[in-house]
């Protein structure tokens, strides 16, 4: 207990505000109508998601950066396979940290396509 | 212990190659998924990527490509899975990983261009294979 106590007496923990979340910290103003805290408002931005999915699509090996365009089809404009749809959307799911399940995932062919699951996804971040 | 008291279950028979094809992107997609575990377990982060290891998987998956008996897929996608199941429980080590999913079939010694300058154009055929 004395050693307790004395670790205690020495520990310094520093205090630091909590400056990049300031938007968080505004919505406790119960004036603030947009309910900044609420999850279900928490959506992504769309054109972040766009910009994050073309990169990743982008960054696939067999893929010609040049090509890519948010609207572009993987197996007809890219000349993938479907293997190579399956492998680019698990690429998605590790990058948004989604789970998507397989009949969904199978119909996501497209960038255009998987923009707008992962935007219109409430987990996806 | 874990492995050895498990449960081994072999599914049906896929009825179509529809059905075989269907079952291994399921596959495909659980070994994926299973590719953050796999990498803290064996601790593959300095050596390797996860996107890498899926390129790795697919690649493997493509080298089947062409058989279209669905009962073959069915025996091929059952040897995946055990190997994923053998790998996910820890039951290889560090370097069966490695030798077989990072490193490839290229092996160790990779060609990389700059030390076989001098080497005459017959000597780099002999390297490479003794048949031409």
């Amino acid at each position: 207990m004395a050693l307790r106590a004395a670790i205690l007496g020495h520990l310094r923990v520093p205090v630091q505000t909590l400056t990049q979340n300031g938007r968080a910290l505004q919505s406790w103003n119960l004036l603030n109508l947009n309910r900044s805290m609420s999850s279900h408002d928490d959506h992504l931005d769309k054109q972040e998601v766009i910009d994050r999915v073309v990169s990743v699509v982008k960054s696939f090996p067999k893929v010609d950066p040049a090509k890519v365009t948010p609207e572009v089809h993987f197996q007809n404009d890219l000349g993938l396979d479907s293997l190579d749809t399956v492998e680019i959307v698990m690429a998605l799911e590790e990058e948004f940290k989604l789970e998507i399940p397989d009949k969904e995932a199978d119909k996501i062919d497209s960038c255009k396509l998987a923009v707008e699951y992962i935007a219109n996804h409430p987990m996806s971040s | 212990m874990a492995f050895t008291m498990r449960a081994v279950k072999v599914p049906p028979n896929s009825s179509s190659l529809e059905e075989a094809r269907k079952r291994t992107f399921d596959f495909f997609r659980s070994a994926c998924r299973s590719i953050p575990s796999v990498m803290e377990i064996y601790n593959l982060y300095d050596v390797t990527t996860a996107a890498q290891l899926r390129s790795s998987i697919a690649s493997q998956i493509r080298q089947n490509a062409s058989i279209t008996n669905p009962k073959v897929i069915d025996m091929l996608l059952f040897k995946g899975m055990e190997e994923l199941n053998n790998i996910v429980e820890h039951a290889k080590q560090r370097h069966h990983i490695i030798g077989q999913y990072v490193v490839g079939n290229e092996g160790l010694v990779q060609d990389v261009g700059t030390k076989d300058l001098r080497a005459s154009d017959f000597l780099k055929k002999f390297y490479s294979t003794n048949y031409f």
